[in-house]
């Protein structure tokens, strides 16, 4: 039938970059594995999302058009459904970690610089910003407009919930690293440096290895 | 994460199946499959394989590994080898499973095949536990995990993190004293 077959034929042109379909499908896995295991928000990846959902799009609509051939329909999507399922989860977490981090997150946001990019994408940002509110709101309504003038004030820096950057991930190496800083110097033990030998796989702090996860030379499990 | 969710990976799985009709190649979004002929064999992932199973349109054939000897032959490494030994696949457990439960029919011998991988994973959870007790009581930061599969680290992940997390605050703040009460740690979740 060709016109199903009529989809991947084309190149799936992302912002010129040469990305298969299958390379942007793994990809979007990894990010989602990276993003439901790391404790702090990771970069956002809406370019792939974005990408897949486009996909999603063009394959319901060669479906539609399909004629009762019930099978291919019914494997393309299972398929559909499975790819579904990951981009949902995987935004799901980033907004779980909006929620409980909006604070922080608008701090963030406030102190980059121009060029350095947003980890949020444009929604998350607004929904922050009013998630933020509603939670001030209510606060203030349900309890502290009824307290003693002077303890009307929540002071952020102690009630501002921070991501545990220190918490314990298990990660599989994608690509030798030599000399990774583990453990800084203190009083008792030395500084410990570590080898990462590709097809390895480790637990160790997040905050040590966090900038080789945004740049892909491991993968959270 | 959820073992569902361990599933779900390992159901990209590819495996070999022999079909009962005939289909010209079909282009996913994940690559190209097909085509289907009839008698013919041909490699699908795991969770088309399953579904083609249930409305009796193939045969699955078992993975290489999943045979009576070489399953022993893995089991008695296992329990010779201090560490943990390679599996034949990062999914064996979630596999076996499935076509334990889905396909049970094209699997000859399933009953021991069941008991010896249930056996393998035994072996392994156990010698996990041991050296999980061991790793903490020794105050290592950080460990190399080689050769263990996803599920087996899915199973012992919530302790192994929270404790390990719950220890490395005890040490911080031993050394570190007061580090003032602004931030407001939060608990890790899976």
């Amino acid at each position: 039938m060709s016109d199903i077959s009529n989809l991947i034929e084309e190149d799936s042109d992302n912002d010129g970059e040469a990305m298969t379909a299958a390379e942007v499908l793994q990809k979007l896995e990894e990010a989602w594995l990276n993003e439901k295991f790391a404790p702090d928000l990771l970069e956002n990846k809406s370019d792939i999302v974005d990408c897949m959902m486009d996909q999603l799009q063009e394959m319901e609509n060669n479906i539609k058009l399909a004629k009762r051939g019930d099978f291919k329909v019914s494997l393309h999507r299972m398929e559909i459904d499975r790819i579904r399922f990951i981009i949902s989860s995987y935004l799901r977490r980033r907004l779980e970690k909006v929620e409980r981090f909006a604070v922080c997150v608008l701090e963030a946001e406030e102190k980059r610089d121009d060029e350095e990019a947003s980890r949020l994408t444009p929604e998350e940002h607004q929904y922050a910003k009013d998630y933020q509110e509603s939670v001030e709101m209510h606060m203030k309504n349900l309890a502290l407009r009824h307290m003693p003038p002077n303890s009307q004030k929540m002071d952020p820096n102690l009630t501002t919930i921070r991501p545990n950057v220190d918490s314990y991930v298990f990660l599989k190496v994608n690509k030798h690293q030599e000399g990774v800083l583990v453990e800084e110097e203190s009083s008792d033990a030395g500084e410990e440096v570590l080898d990462l030998v590709k097809g390895d796989q480790h637990i160790i702090r997040y905050r040590p290895i966090s900038s080789l996860v945004e740049n892909g030379s491991v993968t959270l499990m | 994460m959820d073992p569902s969710e361990v599933e779900f990976l390992a159901e990209k799985e590819l495996i070999r199946v022999v079909p009962n009709f005939s289909q010209d190649k079909i282009y996913l979004i994940g690559g190209e499959i097909g085509p289907f002929n009839p008698g013919l064999q041909i490699d699908i992932p795991l969770w088309m394989a399953l579904n083609l199973k249930q409305r009796q349109k193939c045969r699955i054939l078992p993975p290489d590994w999943m045979d009576v000897e070489k399953l022993e032959e893995i089991k008695q490494n296992e329990h010779d080898s201090k560490y943990f030994t390679e599996m034949p696949s990062q999914h064996y457990m979630e596999i076996t499973q499935l076509l334990l439960k889905q396909a049970i029919s094209d699997i000859p011998q399933a009953d021991v095949i069941r008991t010896l991988v249930k056996d393998i994973w035994d072996l392994r959870v156990a010698k996990l536990r041991s050296s999980i007790d061991t790793f903490i009581k020794s105050d290592t930061t950080h460990a190399k995990l080689n050769f263990l599969t996803l599920m087996e680290i899915n199973t012992v992940r919530p302790f192994l993190t929270k404790s390990l997390d719950q220890m490395h605050k005890l040490k911080t703040n031993l050394h570190g004293g007061d580090m003032g009460n602004s931030t407001i740690e939060s608990q890790s979740q899976d």
